[in-house]
């Protein structure tokens, strides 16, 4: 009866307008945060600014910015497939690999609190040390790693990971899963211990096997866990910044230069701010649209399995 | 049109500067003191911001005694050198005025100017209240040093903070190894002494080039950074090019970048790559300094503010007593050095400028600069090279001779981006994707677009 009246008294307060200071501190901050800050780069992006030519002084300029990013600039389209390549090959090898130690874990471990903790280590430094960790590790003439990889002969003495144009991304994407796979293992392992025991005892007296009960029960089960995972490694990727930077700033020539480094460069380096928030505008429309094909993909499926 | 108006402005300068100095000889007859000048502003706070090396380092020991002396309190951000540029765009752009004096490369400087953000020291200098009358930049000073690297159009900005060239820095002791010098003679048919052209720079870098024994001929800075341009610019004009056809860095003029010069030069600075170490396109300056302390590398082309960790820091170094320096290698174009100071400048949105004059102009006197330039400073005074302590130092006469024949560089507003173009067109053509004619090629047609009608493109592009 209390609970009846508290709750009652809940909404007539939420009714009568106390809902509205509630939310305004989190409104605030997604206004001053998020929504002010997209809308001012939308608007920069139409416009001419530069701080290092006095001539551009922001100019609205319509959509030229967007004509020439899509018509004329062929670095921004570089790294762009660059970029599309580097989230594709490293969140699904970042997938597999943490799926199958979260699997393992789950299957086989039973002290899984001290395991997961050691595994969360790489994923808890932040990425600028990361890339100054394996900058110091793979540094071509007292680098540990590269003393070793020299050693075992898959190096040769005349050649450094990060002055080896064709080494460079295949590296990048191996400390990209070596830092990342913890987390997709850690998201995983969460949704297998949360997974209802009823179906998989039902299967096995119906005779499915393990490989049947894995295709058939597990994954649909896992479905929204497996597009969280995904969803969020592919837009963290997508911006993937300090730890390129760190190692070899695009380099060796254009071989690593991501588009968050172009983006970088055009509004840090150059000061082209105009242009640099029309490519910042594309990073982001990318991503959007990226997360709402996944999205609704995931989404369809899962409804047309209820249907 | 635009050389005759860069005329006027220049004479109109220079009888300016002229008026401001006649000026200051007729106050010099009254006594000035610092803490006099610097009474209106004492318990004022002045803030600046500059690159975390060994001169700013030293001018931070020398900033109490200034301190004690007027009552105004010296704070000094070291930062490195990109955050150190971008910090200062930022706060400028901002106008927020955090920063009462800033020291920057002058490669900035036509940015700063053209768009209003820092003020010319013309007023400072012409203030009897400020002008220290024993202060005379165009007598104490190098006048190409000083007009390179703080004048912008014409009007002096500030003064040189370092005034930094790069050289030739070789293991003095490989060289004069009897053992070596006869292997070298007999293989090469000639001498072995510090190179003069760069045919002898590669015959050398080819010599001592002995993986097995940890020893390389050479350390090039390949990496994707401003290094690479700097190191590069010393091949360019030694082989006769240039990136822009013009006499003065404030100047716009005909893009040249992909001259048969500028394509030979680039071509040669690429065969050296065979003679540095494996993680050659990983390095840039404080990489091949390193390798230099540690006595991995026999010769290669190096900043003059880093020569101190190198030949006299006995902490750092393990060849201390065994460097050579001198100018860099000749080619068709003869002696030069490719010059690139760090500028003291006032920004117009700075809170306490006098303040900051007064701390400037007292660090361009002889005994802040000479205590400057033996911590590992890089002065544009020549009575402190000419001084005995400094002419001890074994990277003396090479400094010297490089500030004779430094050579402008472009300080236009579009400098930066020019400088990250071609930063990016040579690691291409390093990393081999790209021949270097295509990279100078694209260079120069980006460049030329990028400044527009004033800088055609003197080889045209296919």
């Amino acid at each position: 009866m209390k609970t009846m009246n508290q709750q009652s008294r809940g909404r007539f307060l939420l009714d009568r307008g106390a809902s509205l200071p509630l939310m305004l501190p989190a409104t605030l901050l997604v206004v001053v945060f998020l929504v002010g800050p997209f809308y001012y780069m939308a608007y920069t992006a139409m416009t001419d600014l530069s701080f290092a030519n006095p001539d551009q002084k922001g100019a609205f300029v319509g959509l030229d910015n967007f004509r020439k990013l899509m018509r004329d600039d062929q670095i921004f389209w570089s790294s762009f497939w660059l970029t599309i390549r580097f989230v594709v090959v490293s969140v699904t090898i970042e997938f597999v690999l943490g799926f199958a130690l979260a699997w393992l874990i789950w299957r086989f471990i039973e002290r899984q609190r001290l395991l997961t903790t050691l595994l969360l280590v790489p994923m808890m430094l932040a990425p600028v040390a990361v890339g100054l960790i394996w900058r110091l590790l793979l540094q071509g003439d007292f680098g540990m790693v590269t003393y070793y990889l020299r050693k075992l002969g898959i190096l040769s003495q005349a050649s450094a990971v990060f002055s080896s144009p064709g080494l460079v991304m295949p590296t990048i994407i191996a400390i990209d899963v070596w830092q990342w796979t913890p987390f997709v293992t850690l998201i995983i392992l969460a949704g297998l211990m949360s997974l209802p025991k009823t179906p998989f005892e039902a299967a096995t007296m119906d005779g499915a096997g393990p490989w049947r009960q894995f295709v058939d029960i597990m994954l649909p089960l896992l479905r929204p866990i497996i597009a969280l995972v995904l969803l969020l490694r592919g837009i963290d990727a997508f911006k993937e910044f300090d730890k390129v930077f760190i190692m070899t700033g695009g380099g060796p020539g254009t071989v690593s230069e991501l588009l968050s480094i172009y983006a970088y460069r055009v509004n840090f380096k150059n000061w082209n701010l105009g242009y640099g928030a029309a490519v910042s505008f594309m990073v982001y429309l990318v991503v959007l649209i990226l997360c709402s094909i996944f999205y609704k993909a995931v989404y369809w499926k899962s409804s047309a399995e209820r249907q | 049109m635009l050389r005759y108006n860069w005329s006027i402005r220049k004479t109109a300068a220079t009888v300016a500067l002229g008026g401001v100095l006649a000026f200051g000889a007729v106050v010099e007859a009254s006594a000035w003191s610092l803490e006099e000048a610097a009474a209106p502003y004492k318990g004022a706070t002045i803030r600046t911001i500059g690159e975390a090396l060994p001169p700013l380092e030293a001018m931070k020991k020398l900033a109490p005694e200034f301190e004690k002396r007027t009552g105004i309190t010296v704070e000094i951000e070291m930062y490195e050198h990109s955050e150190a540029v971008s910090k200062v765009m930022l706060d400028l752009n901002s106008k927020r005025g955090r920063y009462d004096f800033i020291i920057q490369p002058h490669r900035e400087l036509g940015k700063f100017v053209t768009n209003g953000h820092v003020e010319p020291v013309e007023a400072f200098m012409g203030s009897a209240e400020l002008r220290d009358p024993k202060f005379k930049p165009e007598e104490q000073l190098y006048q190409g040093l000083w007009k390179e690297i703080s004048w912008y159009d014409g009007k002096p900005y500030g003064f040189p903070f370092t005034a930094l060239t790069m050289y030739m820095w070789y293991r003095s002791d490989l060289l004069s190894d009897p053992k070596e010098q006869e292997g070298f003679k007999a293989k090469y048919g000639y001498d072995l002494a510090p190179a003069k052209d760069w045919k002898q720079y590669r015959d050398i870098a080819e010599w001592f080039t002995r993986p097995d024994e940890r020893l390389y001929g050479t350390a090039l800075q390949g990496k994707r950074h401003e290094a690479l341009w700097y190191e590069w610019l010393n091949f360019l004009y030694s082989h006769g090019g240039d990136m822009l056809e013009v006499k003065a860095g404030s100047e716009c003029g005909p893009v040249i970048v992909n001259s048969p010069q500028a394509i030979a030069a680039t071509e040669y600075y690429k065969s050296l790559m065979a003679f540095s170490p494996p993680d050659t396109l990983n390095y840039f300056w404080d990489d091949v300094m390193a390798l230099m302390q540690q006595g991995t590398v026999a010769e290669l082309i190096m900043w003059n503010d880093a020569t101190y960790a190198v030949a006299v820091d006995e902490a750092a170094s393990t060849v201390v007593g065994k460097m050579g320096f001198d100018i860099v290698p000749q080619g068709e174009g003869g002696k030069v050095a490719q010059v690139e100071g760090w500028t003291y400048l006032i920004p117009t949105s700075s809170k306490n400028k006098e303040a900051a004059y007064l701390f400037i102009q007292w660090m361009m006197d002889y005994d802040q600069q000479l205590h400057q330039h033996l911590n590992g400073g890089a002065t544009a005074r020549p009575d402190v090279y000419a001084s005995a302590d400094v002419q001890k130092l074994p990277y003396a006469k090479a400094s010297m001779d490089s500030n004779e024949v430094a050579k402008p560089k472009p300080t236009l507003p579009q400098s930066s981006e020019m400088t990250d173009i071609l930063v990016r067109e040579l690691s291409s053509y390093l990393a081999d994707e790209k021949s270097a004619k295509e990279a100078l090629d694209q260079s120069a047609k980006e460049i030329s677009e990028l400044l527009g009608s004033c800088a055609p493109m003197k080889y045209p592009v296919q």
